[in-house]
């Protein structure tokens, strides 16, 4: 496997696949993360959305494309994966669990941790379409423009959504 | 808060959400502790929240060999597809053969028939001829086979005598 990688690595300035990840890896990743919470499932969505972008060459090309092409696959990767799980979770476990507790590896202490479940589950209690526009606006990198390109929607209208979102947020972090 | 207050409470989310404090709000804040106090503690709620919502996406990264696991997959799935032609090969000439069998039974279906004049007027004599025998069979025995009683029916035709008649 390590000569693959070997190998594939010292052919990827070729195919320019190598320079994209660099570039837009962190950002993909955070936002599977945001959707699905968990490390494993976001690395796969994203890998998944990158493995994608391969069969068109076209858009490795074009640098400005590719990064809301890549930012719209694994938005929707991530939601499908999530119904997925979902409804996986819901036809295993049904008779043991309403919630799965999420291991977050950024909080700082169990304080936070806690703070951050509840956080993660007001969120998936929002509206869908403010919750959309929430989990993609707290990427890194990911500004209003962007967020709206991935939903098709206008930037001022992702503006006042998360604005709402926040409201709601916070009257429910009381 | 008072309970003349209680229209300043979404204001007061407003404020500390957006970090402006508009010109009525302001004017009230400076006669109202509690409205003050509460504003404080609703802006320290957002703040909190403001910080903790990036950790929502960034709690995690990527592993460390995630672009190479990346590359290599996409250069697998290339090698792969390269490493098969004779898939390709072995499909465009089964695609071929139906092809070709294909043609023939649909020449063969719709092929027409062409027959000469002399060979239509033979085939037609042919049709109309009846055997020299056939006379002979119209005999008495033709008619006995015509009425024989199919299965089922009665052979004897007794006739019932009714009362009346007796």
């Amino acid at each position: 496997m390590s000569a693959l990688i070997a190998r594939a690595e010292a052919r990827s300035p070729e195919t320019g696949l190598g320079e994209r990840i660099a570039e837009n890896q962190r950002r993909v990743f955070q936002i599977a993360y945001s959707v699905l919470g968990n490390a494993a499932d976001a690395e796969d969505v994203a890998q998944e959305a990158f493995l994608r972008a391969c069969q068109k060459s076209a858009l490795l090309r074009d640098t400005e494309k590719f990064r809301g092409w890549v930012n719209r696959i694994v938005f929707r990767l991530a939601l499908n994966r999530k119904r997925g799980h979902w409804r996986r979770l819901a036809r295993d476990t049904a008779w043991q669990m309403n919630e799965t507790p999420t291991m977050v590896d950024g909080a700082k202490d169990a304080e936070q941790q806690v703070m951050l479940d509840r956080l993660r589950r007001e969120i998936e209690r929002l509206p869908g379409k403010l919750r959309s526009v929430l989990q993609l606006s707290i990427v890194e990198e990911m500004e209003a423009a962007d967020v709206g390109a991935v939903l098709g929607i206008p930037a001022g209208t992702v503006r006042s959504r998360l604005h709402t979102a926040r409201k709601l947020l916070l009257d429910a972090m009381k | 808060m008072k309970n003349a207050c209680e229209r300043w409470k979404d204001p007061l989310r407003e404020a500390a959400l957006t970090g402006t404090t508009p010109k009525d709000l302001e004017e009230h804040l400076r006669s109202c502790a509690k409205c003050s106090a509460e504003l404080d503690e609703e802006r320290a709620r957002a703040a909190r929240l403001d910080a903790l919502l990036p950790l929502v996406a960034r709690g995690a990264e990527p592993s460390a060999d995630f672009r190479a696991r990346v590359v290599a997959g996409a250069e697998a799935a290339r090698e792969g597809k390269r490493a098969r032609p004779w898939q390709a090969w072995a499909l465009a000439g089964a695609a071929a053969v139906v092809l070709v069998i294909g043609v023939v039974m649909y020449r063969r279906t719709t092929q027409t028939i062409s027959f000469s004049v002399s060979e239509l007027a033979a085939a037609q004599k042919l049709a109309e001829w009846r055997a020299p025998s056939d006379g002979l069979l119209a005999t008495p025995g033709q008619e006995i086979l015509r009425t024989m009683p199919r299965l089922g029916e009665s052979y004897l035709h007794v006739p019932v005598k009714t009362d009346e008649e007796e």
